[in-house]
């Protein structure tokens, strides 16, 4: 979804029609952005029948609540993703205790930072993101990426790095903490 | 960098919801709040936000090309805007929040003849998923109902009434277990004596909401319940969740 402006224009009057019940505006909107939201299914389930079934729940959903996007409070593209994402990330907690079954030293997301550096284009928001984790000491960044992509609890996250709940509670938030600041500047 | 100030609590809660770090029970406060607080949305939103840029790390895939047809077939016959006004009056009217829940658990409110009182705001709704209900006896003497709840699929939410006596026991907590399959009690809010109350659930929570799972109340100290397999406290009421007849 690059061009965020360009995008949400396209897209934002596209919400107002699927909220009105109009079918061909769904099918465009799935047209512009099935692609990326299969693209977040399959990066968090990594099993494209399990994708491909809750991408169908995420734009029966999209269906369902288009008259509760609010495009002064959101963007299209958010709106969605975080759909598809939540979605995603309940059919993984779905699975079971298996899920979360990954040592500490499997934390890393395989593709994370470097995939991140050869698909990101100029300089606009997602490099300031980037730039931003990338200042964050590099097991905060990489827990705050883990957390996004697989939606690990709190728990699951300090039974899986064997620290109390607390640290790693506050490690997070002062990691969200420095974020905000850092994307501020 | 690092002379960030701390967030405030309440937007820490906020960015923790919306990067996916809370359990089911906190998650389905933030949506509770969200739902009341327009100003702690919107937080949530603006976390939302800032954290999308992660999005772009991941590659477009295009879906089989059967998917399409497959979402076409399952999208509800009814178009948004041709929901029927009426059950929409309905719901929203008649007997305000509670309305469907009360309607459709009309025996035991005639018993009970109290009317319930609403505690939390109504909020929209699309009349498409099938609403179950149960209501939770005693689990031991005669089979008085002690809590009616109903789910309402559509606004993702269990609708419960505690049906104890308003103030009773104040200083412990009425603790909601879903109990779905062999899986552990998991839970889902708070009762309060004497009252209604919306509680939101998760999604992969909402899809163990079926007939045949039950719902349960235990008694706990304030907090709730510590134990992560169930409730600490006495089981006072349970009831298994069917659809309405």
């Amino acid at each position: 979804m690059a061009a965020a402006a360009t995008t949400s224009d396209i897209l934002t009057p596209l919400m107002t029609r699927v909220a009105g019940g109009d079918r061909e505006a769904l099918r465009q909107l799935y047209d512009a952005t099935s692609a990326k939201l299969f693209g977040v299914c399959l990066r968090i389930l990594s099993d494209r029948e399990e994708s491909e079934d809750v991408l169908q729940d995420v734009y029966v959903t999209i269906w369902r609540r288009a008259d509760r996007f609010d495009a002064t409070r959101a963007s299209v593209t958010t709106w969605l993703s975080t759909i598809a994402r939540n979605r995603a990330i309940d059919r993984l907690r779905a699975r079971g205790p298996l899920a979360y079954a990954e040592p500490v030293d499997e934390l890393e997301i395989p593709d994370g930072a470097d995939s991140a550096e050869t698909l990101l284009s100029a300089a606009d928001d997602r490099n300031r993101l980037h730039g931003c984790l990338s200042e964050l000491d590099e097991r905060t960044a990489k827990v705050i990426r883990t957390a996004f992509f697989e939606g690990v609890t709190y728990e699951a996250l300090a039974q899986r790095m064997d620290a109390p709940l607390g640290t790693v509670k506050s490690w997070i938030r002062r990691g969200l903490a420095k974020l905000k600041g850092c994307l501020q500047s | 960098m690092s002379e960030a100030p701390d967030l405030s609590e309440s937007e820490a809660f906020a960015a923790e919801h919306a990067l996916g770090v809370l359990n089911a029970r906190e998650r389905g406060d933030a949506e509770a709040r969200m739902a009341r607080e327009p100003a702690f949305a919107a937080e949530v939103e603006a976390w939302r936000e800032r954290l999308a840029p992660m999005y772009a790390e991941v590659a477009a895939v295009s879906p089989t090309h059967e998917l399409w047809r497959r979402i076409e077939r399952s999208l509800p016959a009814n178009d948004n805007a041709a929901t029927t006004g009426r059950v929409r009056f309905w719901r929203n009217s008649a007997m305000g929040g509670f309305g469907l829940a009360a309607a459709s658990l009309a025996a035991i409110a005639v018993i009970l003849a109290q009317p319930p009182r609403i505690v939390t705001e109504v909020r929209e709704v699309r009349p498409q998923g099938e609403l179950i209900s149960a209501s939770l006896t005693a689990t031991s003497g005669r089979a008085v109902p002690l809590f009616v709840a109903a789910y309402d699929p559509d606004r993702q939410a269990v609708i419960v009434t505690s049906l104890l006596p308003e103030g009773s026991n104040p200083q412990k907590v009425q603790e909601l277990w879903l109990i779905a399959g062999k899986e552990n009690p998991k839970p889902l809010g708070f009762l309060e004596p004497g009252r209604s109350k919306i509680i939101p659930v998760q999604t992969d929570m909402a899809g163990k909401i079926a007939a045949g799972a039950a719902l349960a109340v235990s008694i706990e100290e304030p907090g709730g319940s510590k134990d992560p397999n169930g409730p600490q406290g006495p089981v006072v009421g349970v009831g298994e969740l069917a659809k309405p007849v």
